[in-house]
């Protein structure tokens, strides 16, 4: 879609009341998506497979952590700031999808790989649909995203090539697919705010149910191309978890990592966490 | 967009960066090093100067993360970049920078805004970076 004819947005004050909705509505999505995804990936730090795999994974979640506070700083720009986006916000209040903030079983590696295969395809897909976005503090940040993202997908992909390459690996992946495929798809899911207003004021360039089609073209034929199974189906839609995370609804995963994400900074009860004292006058 | 970094300390109301200008603008010939530039201006990129990236011993205008410096009326505005988007020193960065900016006479007030495009690569390196990057053990 052509977007030379979109009008475009320079910074918060030229949007309509409707249009602000619909970007904070899409600047939560990604923003609470990635520092989910972040904090679970983190939970590897020291007890992943091998010292290598476990500094790779947590430089991704070092790498999606700061892909949040771009997202954040975005939103910052409303009023609020990042500590209270992330620290102080009302658990509810969030919108990431579901499939971020499911625990790992103990030691299931292949849950680790097969959910940020199935994450960083859909990021990628977002990431492209926002390049031309009709918000320019937006558009500026997503190139540096995009080309930070491909690492992501190629350690993804490595780790599931060689995860199939014994069929102990091969059934992990499968169970991780069985069980966290309909989660992914809860990344597309549109809600009352995220919707056609999305494609309509030209925040994104893609809709939420073709993304949704593209992200399937590549993951489909991926996944059975390593002899994985997807879940069948003939609308995506019915194979949809009972919670979405877009909505707010979120499994009863999420209260405990959400005390967890908070607990230190509550914990410290210091207003500036990053000043460790007073500058010399 | 940038922090609230004030010497003194001083509530002030909310101040929107001016987006009209900044979202539009792009930056030329970049790596800047302010080679041309005069006056107050030439001071902050001599400030700026002296400020080294946290992980290796060059200078962050030498390493090719600014993009921009502008004084009007006393006010600084520096146009920043980061090598990457999860380094973990950006407050410290963005605080180091506003206090350098605002220690130079004749600026009263100083602000850093993060830019990510064009995006930083190693090409935005100057020939004293890489020399300096060199002198560090790294190949470049």
């Amino acid at each position: 879609m052509s977007t030379t004819d979109q009008t475009t947005y320079n910074g918060p004050d030229g949007l309509a009341e409707e249009e602000r909705e619909a970007l904070e509505a899409l600047l939560y999505r990604l923003a609470d998506d990635e520092l989910v995804v972040a904090e679970r990936y983190i939970e590897w730090a020291v007890v992943a497979p091998t010292i290598e795999s476990d500094i790779a994974l947590t430089n991704i979640a070092q790498d999606e952590l700061g892909h949040a506070r771009l997202w954040y700083d975005l939103l910052a720009d409303f009023g609020e700031d990042e500590r209270t986006l992330v620290f102080e916000r009302d658990p509810a209040s969030f919108r990431h999808s579901t499939l971020v903030e499911l625990p790992f079983e103990d030691g299931d590696w292949a849950d680790a790989i097969v959910r940020s295969y199935l994450y960083d395809i859909a990021e990628q897909l977002r990431l492209e649909a926002l390049a031309e976005t009709s918000y320019l503090p937006l558009r500026d940040r997503v190139g540096k995203v995009l080309k930070e993202e491909r690492y992501h997908r190629e350690h993804a992909q490595n780790w599931l090539e060689r995860l199939v390459t014994s069929d102990e690996g091969t059934e992990n992946v499968q169970v991780a697919v069985d069980r966290l495929f309909p989660y992914a798809l809860t990344l597309f899911e549109a809600t009352e705010e995220a919707d056609e207003r999305f494609v309509e004021f030209g925040l994104q360039t893609r809709s939420l149910g073709e993304m949704r089609e593209d992200w399937l073209d590549v993951v489909i034929p991926f996944l059975e191309s390593l002899g994985v199974d997807v879940p069948e189906f003939d609308d995506a839609a019915d194979l949809l978890p009972e919670k979405l995370g877009r909505d707010g609804e979120h499994t009863d995963t999420w209260p405990a990592l959400h005390a967890d994400m908070t607990h230190s900074y509550n914990e410290l009860g210091r207003p500036e966490p990053e000043k460790i004292m007073d500058r010399d006058e | 967009m940038s922090t609230d970094f004030d010497l003194d300390i001083e509530p002030e109301p909310c101040r929107y960066p001016d987006y009209e200008e900044r979202a539009t603008r792009s930056f030329d010939d970049l790596p800047a090093t302010g080679e041309h530039a005069e006056g107050v201006e030439r001071a902050v990129w001599d400030a700026l100067y002296e400020i080294q990236d946290p992980e290796m011993p060059v200078s962050i205008v030498d390493l090719g993360l600014i993009y921009d410096v502008a004084v009007e009326d006393g006010e600084a505005t520096v146009e920043m970049t980061l090598t990457y988007t999860g380094c973990p020193a950006r407050k410290m960065l963005l605080a180091d920078l506003e206090a350098a900016a605002a220690d130079v006479e004749g600026v009263e007030e100083a602000t850093v805004h993060l830019v990510f495009t064009p995006e930083w690569s190693i090409d935005m390196v100057t020939e004293q970076g890489r020399a300096d990057l060199r002198e560090f053990g790294l190949s470049i």
